[in-house]
């Protein structure tokens, strides 16, 4: 897999200031950041915050009121079809023509993203294989599911080679097992020093595929207090032992920085903890001292955690 | 995390600061979309069932017409070529602006065409790549209509090159209502409204221009001298003085010519004969070359059918309004001689007409690839890029 060469800047996509408005409404107000090669960003937002504007704005479709966004060096207003060879763009909405089959449509944009013939055809049948759709690949669109018309659309997104990936919620309509094979084909697509960003309501995924998360709420994006947040989440650790066992004093005598958890009993605390390391630790002075362990991990998702919090801050 | 904090980028410009670009056409990415577009109607539409169709269709009108002309000594010239070529435009006009008129606001409604604005494939190759696979398929139906229309030619007294010129003129209008449909269904976001527009502005050319022609022209009347030249013939044919009385009719009774002068209202239709030549009907007829004239002919039209009839009609309608009438002698007078020598004279109309329609089509795809080119700057009302 060839990636294309990476700005002299050393990141894939960067945006600044950026802010769009239609008409009266103002859908981005002002959103900033970085996309590094390598590494998978999340996009995280309520619905109506602006995040499909910025994507648009980011893959080069739509051009900022201001700010400026720098694909691979170039700016998609002046440098359109530079900019754009070097993104793979899945959008949230799943356009297929209906009557072209599998290969016939990713071929179709493997051309369109001036690769010959027989290279698109031949990468056409790889991307099919890598999006598990190749036993479908003489069907029309139109027999697709939406699950995989989904995977379609992204192996559409990669036919350029895209060294930048901006996907739209992607994981929207997938069943569980195809959101984990969405989730290992990120990762490989990062591995292979793509810069990907990623937009989904479904947090919980996000949270074992992302490096990186930029929230945004009504237009802005938010900086390091979000940062803040979500490391904060991460360190919220869980404990619940067997009924009977005081987690609650263990824990105090342990002088460690915890809180009940309403509705339970003594026996179950979230408690925090510095990194994997120290949480190992815990666990086995916890143990070491009788506790009756049954579980003890992570609360939640970080990042919804951090979302959820973000959210009531801004109320 | 991936906020970019320290300000390093220059200064936010606006959006009149930097146009994008329409970028530009390619050879591989219009074939590209033009194969894409094809194949998409091909398979998508019954084809073989509507162009067997509408072959059935113009089968039985040009029986129809082919019946219904006299073939006797009348000679009906063109009348049964035009009248089937007239058929083929009309359904030309028809049938074209669908395959153009939802084209690209259809396209956007089902989210296919901003996965293919975000390609490297630019403005220029998307919007002039539908263009021409619509033309291409419409040409399929004119391809259909060409067997009976030539069957019609030899049917006909109509000249041989007509053939091939109502053929191109065809074809050429095909492409321009093409044209038309496209830059609509880029302009609007409903695709009945692009539909619904592309069709006035066909019926604007065909029908309403007509419609005003008249109407205008009576707004513009002028007063000019008009000479009658009229017969005025002896008391008695025992006594007739043969000095006053000079020319003969052909029942042999003497007569003399007398001018009488009036001031008349006139209308210059010099000035509004535009509005007849956008026409494509006029187009197609003034294209078509006429029969050869008879060095000694003395009709002032020689001409039957109906191409002809509306070519040399139109073209009267270009000079300005005549000052003479002259009913006295037989055969053609100074005057109307004169004014068949400046008929003649005349450029065709057609140029005109085609050039018209050909800046039409020109500004219609321009209309297109600027809203198509991304990045957009405003998008129509009510739409989403994808």
């Amino acid at each position: 897999m060839t990636v294309q060469a990476q700005a002299p800047t050393g990141h894939a996509l960067h945006a600044q200031g950026v802010r769009r408005a239609f008409g009266s409404v103002q859908a981005v107000v002002n959103a900033s950041l970085t996309l590094t090669p390598g590494t998978v960003t999340a996009l995280i937002g309520p619905n109506g915050c602006g995040k499909t504007t910025l994507m648009l704005m980011l893959a080069g479709l739509l051009r900022p009121d201001g700010g400026t966004v720098e694909v691979l060096g170039h700016d998609p207003v002046t440098a359109g079809a530079v900019a754009r060879k070097g993104i793979g763009w899945m959008p949230d909405v799943l356009g297929m023509w209906d009557s072209l089959t599998c290969t016939e449509t990713l071929a179709t944009f493997g051309r369109a993203y001036g690769l010959s013939k027989a290279d698109a055809d031949a990468r056409a049948f790889t991307m099919l294989e890598k999006v598990h759709l190749a036993d479908l690949a003489a069907q029309p669109a139109r027999v697709l599911s939406r699950g995989q018309k989904q995977r379609l659309s992204l192996a559409r997104a990669l036919m350029g080679d895209p060294s930048v990936l901006i996907l739209d919620e992607p994981a929207s309509g997938l069943d569980p097992r195809s959101r984990i094979e969405l989730r290992d084909l990120v990762r490989a697509l990062a591995a292979e020093g793509r810069a990907v960003l990623i937009s989904s309501h479904v947090l919980s995924e996000l949270d074992e595929m992302v490096d990186e998360a930029v929230f945004m709420s009504k237009g802005v994006t938010l900086g390091e207090s979000a940062e803040a947040e979500v490391a904060r989440a991460r360190a919220r650790w869980r404990v619940t032992a067997l009924p009977g066992h005081d987690v609650h004093a263990a824990l105090s005598e342990a002088a460690r920085d915890w809180s009940p958890v309403e509705g339970a009993d003594a026996s179950v605390a979230v408690v925090h903890v510095a990194d994997a390391d120290d949480a190992a630790d815990l666990l086995a002075s916890l143990v070491a001292s009788g506790m009756r362990i049954s579980a003890f991990g992570p609360v939640g998702s970080a990042l919804e955690q951090a979302y959820l919090s973000i959210e009531q801050e801004r109320r | 995390m991936s906020v970019e904090t320290t300000q390093t980028t220059p200064a936010p410009q606006g959006r009149r600061g930097r146009r994008p670009s329409f970028g530009r056409l390619t050879w591989s990415g219009l074939t590209l979309v033009i194969g894409l577009e094809l194949r998409q109607r091909v398979r998508s539409t019954k084809w073989k069932v509507a162009l067997s169709l509408i072959a059935a269709l113009i089968a039985v009108i040009t029986g129809l017409i082919i019946f219904a002309v006299p073939n006797d000594e009348w000679q009906p010239g063109d009348l049964v070529f035009g009248l089937v070529v007239y058929f083929v435009l009309f359904l030309g006009l028809v049938v074209s602006p669908t395959l153009t008129a939802t084209s690209i606001n259809g396209d956007v409604k089902e989210g296919t065409l901003a996965p293919l604005q975000a390609t490297t494939l630019s403005a220029w190759d998307i919007v002039l790549g539908k263009l021409l696979a619509a033309w291409f398929a419409s040409l399929a139906i004119l391809a259909v209509a060409i067997p009976f229309i030539i069957f019609a030619m030899l049917d006909s007294e109509a000249h041989p090159a007509a053939l091939i010129t109502v053929i191109l003129v065809l074809a050429a209008e095909l492409l321009v209502v093409c044209a038309l449909g496209l830059a609509w269904s880029a302009l609007t976001s409903r695709t009945a409204s692009s539909a619904v527009l592309t069709y006035v502005t066909v019926a604007v050319l065909v029908v309403v221009m007509p419609i005003l022609f008249p109407l205008l022209m009576l707004t513009m009347p002028v007063e000019q001298t008009m000479t009658y030249v009229n017969r005025d013939y002896a008391y008695s044919e025992s006594t007739v003085d043969e000095d006053k009385y000079p020319y003969v009719d052909e029942s042999g009774y003497h007569y003399r010519c007398t001018e009488e002068t009036y001031t008349q209202t006139a209308y210059r239709t010099d000035r509004l004969w535009w509005l007849l030549a956008v026409n494509p009907y006029v187009i197609v007829a003034d294209s078509a070359p006429s029969p050869e004239i008879p060095e000694d002919s003395d009709e002032y039209y020689y001409t039957d059918g109906i191409l002809d009839a509306i070519k040399q009609g139109v073209r009267e309608l270009r000079l300005p309004p005549a000052t003479t009438s002259d009913y006295c002698q037989p055969g053609l007078s100074e005057e109307e001689m004169y004014r068949r020598e400046q008929r003649e004279g005349l450029s065709p109309t057609w140029p005109w007409g085609l050039g018209f329609h050909a800046i039409l089509a020109a500004g219609s795809v321009l209309i297109a690839v600027r809203r198509v080119a991304v990045p957009y700057g405003t998008l129509p009302r009510g739409t989403r890029v994808a």
